[in-house]
Order: C-alpha cells, then sequence, then structure tokens
C-alpha cells in the first residue's frame, strides 16, 4: 500500500507512529542535506533535523494539502529552522568567527564533503540556478544556502537594497518556470 | 488595480526566502495576518519553487540515531535511562514478533529460527554500538588539543612561537600557540626519547626567573603536545623553553636544554 505524504501527515496528526516512521524515511533523506549544506556542521545537522520532525509531529494536525505539498511543508520548516541556527551562530560567533565566515562564503564546498561528490552535486544545483542571471542567482544563494538576509546580501554585494529585493523577485519568478514547467 | 498591491509581491518573494528583516518584515506580517489570498498563494508559490531547488544539495544519509530519538521521544511517556538502545532493542523485538506470528502460518520452525537470529543481530548492534562510543570517546579525548588550538587561533591576540632544537636534539622542532589571557598549547616533534624517570619540563619566561609551566611526554616518534596555564600574573612571556628534567618535575630547570623559541 503505497501511502502518499500527505496521508502520511494525515496518520501522523492522529497519533500514528508507524506512519510517522514512514514520514521520516521518506522525507529525512530530502531535508538532511539542504540542513548540512545550511549549517555546515554534521552535529548541529542532526540536532535541527530531530527539532524539524518533532515540529512536524507535533503540527501534523495543521497541515493545509491545499497550502502546498508535504515536501514544500517540510523544506520551508528545514530552512527555517537552519538559518535560525546559522543567524544565532553569527550573532554570538560575531568578534571572531567574522573572518571565517567570509572564507567559508567565498568556498562554498563543505570541506568535509567529498569532492567528487560535491563536484557532481554543483552539477545537478547549477542546471536550475545556473539558467539565471547572475545578479539574480548570486542574491537567491545567498539567501538560500547562506541565511543572510536582505539588508546582509546589500551590504555584501555592495548594491541598494531595493536591487537586492527586485532581483530575489525576478529570480523567483524565473526559477519557478524552470523548476516548474506548467 | 493591483499597483497598490505591487510592493508587497516583492516583499512575499524576499520573505518565502527567509531573507525579509526589519521593519519591512513587520509591515509584511502585518499585511498577512488579516489575511491576503494573493499573497498567500504567491507563498505557497515560492515554497513550492524553493522546495524543488533542494534535491540539489550533496545527497547525505540521515543520521539513524536521529530517527531513534524521536521514536523514542514520539513513544515515551517519561525520560528513562538509556532511550536509544532500549528504543532499537524495543523495535528488534517488534520485529521479531511480527516475524514470528507470520511464519506460524506457514511452519512454527520457521519462527524459530529467525528468533534465535534476530535475538543475536539486536545484541551483535548493540555490542557494536558500545564499541563505536569508546572509540569516538578515545578520538575525541586525542581531538581536544588540536580543537583548543584551533579555538584559540580565531582570536587575533594569539601568537604562534616557533621552537629550535638546542644542543643535544638539533633536529627537534615545536610550535606554541599563545593567548596572553587563555594559556595555550605547545606542540613538539623530533624530541629523543625519554629515559626512565625523566620527563621534559616546557618554561615560560618573562622579565624575572623562568617559571614552570608544566611536564609532559612525547611518543616513540618524538612527538608530544601539552596544554599550558596561563600565567598567574598575566605578565608577557618573551621566551619559551624545554628543558629535560625528573619526571615530577622541578621549580628551576636544572637539566639541559632540548628547545627554545627565538
Amino acid at each position: 500500500m503505497a501511502n502518499s505524504g500527505a496521508d502520511l501527515i494525515k496518520g501522523m496528526a492522529t497519533g500514528d507512529r508507524e506512519a510517522f516512521a514512514r514520514f521520516y524515511d521518506r522525507y529525512a533523506p530530502l531535508v538532511f542535506p539542504l540542513i548540512l549544506k545550511i549549517v555546515r556542521e554534521r552535529a548541529e545537522a542532526a540536532d535541527v533535523l530531530q527539532e524539524v520532525f518533532w515540529e512536524a509531529w507535533r503540527g501534523a494536525a495543521g497541515y493545509d494539502p491545499g497550502r502546498g505539498s508535504p515536501e514544500a511543508w517540510m523544506v520551508t520548516r528545514a530552512r527555517s529552522r537552519a538559518i535560525d541556527r546559522v543567524r544565532a551562530r553569527r550573532r554570538r560567533g560575531e568578534m571572531f568567527v567574522a573572518a571565517v565566515d567570509e572564507t567559508l562564503a567565498a568556498a562554498p564546498d563543505d570541506p568535509a564533503g567529498d569532492a567528487a561528490v560535491r563536484a557532481e552535486e554543483r552539477g545537478v544545483l547549477r542546471s536550475a540556478l545556473d539558467r539565471l542571471p547572475e545578479a539574480q542567482r548570486d542574491v537567491i544563494e545567498l539567501a538560500y544556502y547562506g541565511g543572510l538576509t536582505q539588508t546582509e546580501i546589500a551590504e555584501r554585494l555592495k548594491q541598494p537594497l531595493g536591487t537586492v529585493k527586485t532581483r530575489i523577485r525576478l529570480g523567483l519568478e524565473r526559477l519557478r518556470e524552470i523548476v516548474q514547467p506548467l | 488595480m493591483n499597483q497598490r498591491h505591487e510592493p508587497f509581491d516583492t516583499l512575499a518573494a524576499v520573505y518565502a526566502l527567509g531573507a525579509l528583516d526589519g521593519e519591512e518584515r513587520r509591515e509584511f506580517e502585518a499585511h498577512l495576518a488579516p489575511g491576503c489570498a494573493r499573497c498567500a498563494a504567491a507563498l505557497a508559490q515560492h515554497a513550492a519553487t524553493l522546495a524543488a531547488l533542494a534535491p540539489s544539495a550533496p545527497p547525505v544519509v540521515p543520521p539513524p540515531e536521529v530517527k531513534e530519538a524521536l521514536l523514542d521521544r514520539i513513544g515515551a511517556p517519561a525520560a528513562r535511562p538509556e532511550r536509544a538502545r532500549r528504543g532499537r532493542l524495543r523495535w528488534a523485538v517488534a520485529t521479531a514478533a511480527a516475524v514470528v506470528v507470520s511464519a506460524w502460518f506457514t511452519g512454527a520452525f520457521v519462527a524459530v529460527r529467525y528468533e534465535a537470529q534476530l535475538g543475536q543481530m539486536a545484541r551483535e548492534s548493540a555490542a557494536q554500538r558500545r564499541e563505536l562510543q569508546r572509540d569516538i570517546a578515545a578520538l575525541n579525548d586525542e581531538l581536544a588539543p588540536y580543537r583548543s588550538a584551533a579555538e584559540l587561533l580565531r582570536d587575533p591576540v594569539t601568537q604562534v612561537v616557533a621552537l629550535r632544537g638546542l644542543g643535544p636534539s638539533p633536529a627537534a622542532t615545536g610550535r606554541v600557540i599563545w593567548h596572553p589571557k587563555a594559556g595555550g598549547h605547545v606542540f613538539v616533534a623530533n624530541l629523543p626519547p625519554l629515559p626512565p624517570g625523566k620527563a621534559y619540563e616546557l618554561w615560560t619566561i618573562g622579565d624575572a626567573a623562568p617559571r614552570p609551566a608544566g611536564v609532559f611526554r612525547v611518543d616513540a616518534q618524538g612527538r608530544g603536545s601539552h596544554r599550558i596555564a596561563p600565567v598567574d600574573d598575566g605578565k608577557p612571556v618573551k621566551v619559551f623553553a624545554v628543558t629535560l628534567e625528573p619526571e615530577d618535575g622541578v621549580q628551576a630547570p636544572a637539566g639541559p636544554m632540548v628547545l627554545a623559541s627565538k
């Protein structure tokens, strides 16, 4: 019996442990790599993963399939929690970490990652993001993987805030056409 | 007619990306709270687009202990010791039970066989887990000085001081990573093996007499590391030196000097 993700969430809302186990098996492999890419540290990524699925379990009754797919529901949650971590870390370590952070941002590859897998992965990533004009791709990558806010992006790229906002909107609209052809 | 809504379309995109901040974020949330169908639809659309980018992160296997911990948290009415292992055993037992029930219909002897096998698998995996935990603890101990040194290096006031071999050990080398308030670490290489009853002793030298900064040993390759406590009075250290002394250490250097800075 192949349950849809939405069915599993419905099961979770009624306290079905087995549905949750299957939900985890299906969606953890999707969101964990993303969380790891954002927080860059395995133990911390595992923490975030647990937080995200715990919230999904607690919030299952509030899921409305009309408002988005289970993928979008989980990815939104995962990105948001991972970015919270990165921002908290940035605030804590502001004094000494800023320089390190710059270096990491300049070299987006996780130093612990396997170079071959990385290269392949970047190939895939490029196929979606690379079709954006560079100016739009930069702002979206800095926010999506770096967790930077519009103000921080404007400072880093030395661009007016309005320009950054416009690029984000145009970039997302273009991406939508690329990843979800109608 | 949509002229007045236009700015919110842009804010919705930035908000969906998680990049909206400051006053504009409050403004957008205030606009969204009473219910704006157009923005809700835009946010859902953007979330779907952003979710479609997720599979482009490099594939990594999610840590299995997270699933165990979550299932335990869900099923556990109260905190219990050794949650993870008991969770795993409970699953193994549940699986074994399911196998037994289904095998009962096809032949009881199959059940006996699988039950024994699964029991053994559960015992083996618990033993492996304990072994791994010991290995991880040992590796963490070994890593501790390097982690601590790396932490110190983030602070711009931290100095790295080179030590050179002297007299009896010209090939010896060393580095001191030194923070004036937090102390530091010394890492050495190519020191001669220690005679029985002896150890190397580190000295910090400021304006007054050399002060003992602890004894340490080296491995078969002549390598060693040692944590240096901060200097009590916080006075600057000008020279670091290592001498060969009795293994309990002495209060003033007496043996030959094997390494020194400058």
